[in-house]
């Protein structure tokens, strides 16, 4: 087998094992003497291509500021059910609101969301952070010093984001169809 | 403003449907945007009386949420009457300014939601992979070159100290002390001699339970063997075991 090979199949193997995305370094670390972290990028990417080729039931995705092994989203339900589990909760839209704000604002304190949003967002928060989607990030030096707001790598994997720079900027979301008030 | 405008509140009084609002600035955007006005341009006379009507409509709307409505109803009321006021000369800033800013970040955050919204809809139901992998050894592992004394007499103690929690002490089992044909036949001696004797009060004031036990079960094999017949007047109270003149007949016993 030659060495690309051999460097794409233990990467695979290892994200297999992998409890949660892998970054490339832990993978050069242990992929032996002389291998460097772009050698193992340009593996993953082979891997991922390989995958999505071959139409495979895996796919290899770089999420979390690493690499991970995932189920492929249209086989959803029949996966749920072989496991006996119920379908999972869809964000709110007022959690799909705060999330918005924290992750292009962050950090960011509570009263500065709420104005945003001209509601309390309290409730929101809590299940956030509940979820593993939010973390506190220290206290704003402010009066009353409020709690700090964060993302956090779950919710970097949970929207498929390599890291936070790959948000979609705010003029691409200007483009998303639907209709604006502010377009005029 | 627009006159015109104006004039069209009472003549076309939009049906608002309500769907379920976010917030005040989520009602208004969707008023701004029911009137098709530029948002920099909001006819605030018209908008603000929209909002307290549809405000009116809203009755099971929660204590808290209700609170956020009507503050934002009554700024609403203050641009609407800043509005109406002449504005002192040189001042050219307009009382709608902040509203507007305010809506124009609120709709980036609505936006940026149905962004995120729209990921999570194609992302959802995507699963990690993970084979179960051996577990990582939780001691240090051992290089032949770490072997030094203090590390074999930890390897002792932690074998000696396994070996002890997989080998609790076995149970200790006393040897017999006491046999039932033995006490069956002191008990028959008892009963003969006594006609009607306190068994209760005779297990009870025995020193050791296992003697309490064997008389117990002598007192039974008499009443099986015929030889004794108990009774009990209620339930704790005391059980008296008479002759019933029968001679005992050991032979009978069988192996106990």
């Amino acid at each position: 087998m030659s060495e690309t090979l051999r460097l794409q199949a233990l990467c695979e193997a290892i994200l297999a094992v992998a409890r949660e995305p892998v970054v490339a370094e832990a993978l050069a670390e242990v992929a032996g003497e002389g291998v460097t972290v772009a050698e193992v990028e340009a593996a993953l990417e082979q891997v991922r291509c390989k995958h999505e080729a071959e139409g495979s039931g895996l796919v290899v995705e770089r999420v979390g500021g690493g690499w991970r092994l995932a189920t492929r989203a249209e086989h959803e339900g029949p996966l749920r059910q072989f496991l006996g589990l119920r379908s999972r909760a869809r964000l709110s839209q007022a959690g799909l609101e705060v999330l918005a704000i924290v992750a292009y604002r962050q950090p960011i304190t509570l009263p500065e969301i709420n104005f945003l949003r001209g509601v309390s967002s309290a409730a929101v928060i809590r299940t956030l952070i509940d979820r593993k989607l939010l973390a506190v990030a220290g206290r704003k030096q402010v009066v009353g010093t409020p709690l700090l707001y964060r993302t956090t790598r779950e919710f970097l994997v949970h929207f498929g984001l390599p890291d936070l720079a790959s948000l979609p900027s705010l003029e691409e979301v200007e483009h998303v169809a639907g209709e604006g008030v502010s377009g005029t | 403003m627009d006159p015109a405008a104006v004039e069209g509140v009472q003549a076309a009084r939009p049906a608002v449907v309500l769907p379920a609002f976010e917030g005040p600035l989520d009602l208004l955007l969707h008023l701004v945007r029911e009137n098709k006005v530029s948002i920099w341009d909001i006819p605030i006379a018209r908008i603000c009386d929209q909002y307290h009507a549809v405000l009116e409509r809203m009755e099971e709307l929660d204590l808290e949420l209700a609170g956020e409505f009507l503050v934002t109803a009554s700024w609403l009321l203050a641009i609407k009457s800043r509005l109406l006021l002449p504005r002192p000369e040189g001042e050219d800033d307009d009382p709608r300014a902040e509203l507007v800013e305010r809506l124009i970040e609120y709709e980036k955050v609505k936006r940026t939601a149905a962004v995120l919204a729209g990921i999570e809809e194609v992302r959802r139901g995507i699963e990690a992979v993970s084979l179960e992998a051996p577990e990582a050894p939780s001691e240090r592992e051992l290089d032949l070159a770490d072997v030094d004394i203090i590390a074999l007499g930890q390897a002792l103690r932690a074998l000696l100290e396994r070996h002890r929690r997989e080998h609790p002490p076995a149970m200790e089992v006393p040897p017999m002390r006491y046999s039932v044909r033995e006490k069956i036949v002191e008990l028959f001696d008892l009963v003969t001699r006594q006609r009607s004797f306190p068994l209760l009060s005779h297990l009870l004031t025995r020193p050791e339970r296992l003697e309490s036990v064997t008389f117990l079960v002598a007192a039974l094999e008499l009443v099986r063997l015929g030889s004794a017949e108990m009774h009990q007047r209620q339930a704790f109270a005391e059980i008296h075991l008479t002759a019933t003149g029968t001679p005992l007949a050991m032979e009978a016993l069988g192996d106990v």
